[in-house]
Parts: structure tokens; sequence; C-alpha cells
């Protein structure tokens, strides 16, 4: 029984033997940098950049419904691997910049005082 | 006029969102392209690193897919020459505070 679920994974038109599995593995690097950058300070993260993941990740949240892995025989085996980490993309991506946010534009009380 | 009615019909043309994803994919080398003007201490290595790996692979990924998306392996492979270039800046910085640091204790 497990051996033919994992033949089925193996042999999954977005599976482990093809590009449609680590491209979106790859992907996930960029969420799990942007999790560990959740230390830095945000005086050092980049708005440009932030803007661009969360944006990208929205956006290629939908398109990775639509795409197909192989052909139009696999139209309804979509490519969730893809979807996920988009999503997930997004998240850091808005937390990240909500963190810059508030330091920017909604800083701790401590700090105005120190600057009168 | 040929050129634009089968851009306007491609089944990666504008009507699609084939077309789309991979415009927005361009924000990201824009982004590092505006922070090129940054200090080297803005760049993250972590993110740069993941993003070298990610539109090498992307490149490939754009390729195969179905339908063949040149658009968005132009934008990977845009992408990957600014994040290489930062990558580098980065790693330049890196060792002149190393540099640095050896000096100090001297």
């Amino acid at each position: 029984m497990a051996a033919s679920k994992l033949q089925a994974f193996l042999n999954h038109p977005a599976g482990p033997k093809t590009i449609h599995f680590w491209a979106p593995t790859f992907k996930w690097g960029i969420s799990i940098a942007n999790i560990a950058d959740f230390a830095k300070p945000p005086e050092k993260l980049s708005y440009p950049q932030q803007i661009a993941v969360t944006a990208t990740g929205l956006i290629w949240s939908r398109y990775s419904t639509v795409i197909t892995p192989v052909s139009f025989v696999f139209q309804k085996q979509k490519n969730w691997n893809l979807f996920s980490v988009n999503v997930a993309m997004a998240g850091t991506g808005i937390y990240q910049l909500s963190r810059k946010l508030r330091q920017d534009y909604f800083p701790e009380k401590e700090e105005t005082v120190a600057k009168e | 006029m040929n050129a634009l009615r089968s851009f306007w019909n491609s089944p990666i043309g504008p009507k699609t969102t084939h077309f789309w994803g991979p415009t927005f994919n361009w924000s990201l080398p824009i982004a590092a392209a505006i922070d090129t003007q940054k200090p080297p201490e803005a760049i993250s290595g972590n993110m740069t690193t993941v993003m070298c790996l990610y539109s090498g692979i992307f490149m490939r990924f754009a390729w195969v897919v179905k339908p063949r998306n040149i658009h968005l392996m132009i934008c990977h492979m845009s992408n990957e020459t600014v994040q290489l270039y930062q990558l580098s800046r980065w790693i330049r910085a890196q060792r002149g505070t190393e540099l640095k640091k050896e000096e100090a204790d001297e």
C-alpha cells in the first residue's frame, strides 16, 4: 500500500523527478530566508525587496492555481506545492513590511522622547 | 500589426495570467536594482543567496512549463544577474568588515 503511494508520488507529473517539484521547493528558501531575517532590525530591511516579495507571492498564489504542470491532460491536478509556497511568501513579506512600517511611522515612545 | 495581434492572442499574452504573473515578478529584479544604490549593509545575505538559487531554478521552470514562458525566463535571467551582483557586493562588504576586525585586534 505504502509502496504504491510512494510510487504514485514519485511518478506524479509535478513530482520529485520534475522541475515542477524542485522549483517550488527552492522557492521555499525565500520565505525561510525572510523568516531568518525576522531577527534583523527593521532598519536593515529593504522596502523595495519586501514589497516585491509580497506582491509576487500574492500574484503567484493566483497563478499557481491555473498553470498545469505538464499538459492539458492533467488540468485537474493543480500544483498545491506552488500555491502554498507563494502564500507563505506573501505572508512573510507582509510581516516584514509591517515591522519596517511600524518602526518608521509608529516608533516606540522611548525613541520620540530621545529625539526631543 | 501582425506582430501585435499575435502577441495579443499569444498563449502567454496579456489576456492570460501567464503574462501577468511574470509581469509582477519583474518587481523582484527592479527592487534589487533600486537596492544596488544603497550601501551594502542593507543587503540581506540570506535573501540574496536564496534569490540566486531561486532564479536559477526558475529559468529552467519557465522553459519547460506549458505553455513555454520566455517572458518569465527573461525576468528570472535579469533577477539572477542583479542578485549575483548584490551578492558580490555583500561578500565584498563582509570581507571588508572582517579585515577591519583583524586590524583592530592587532
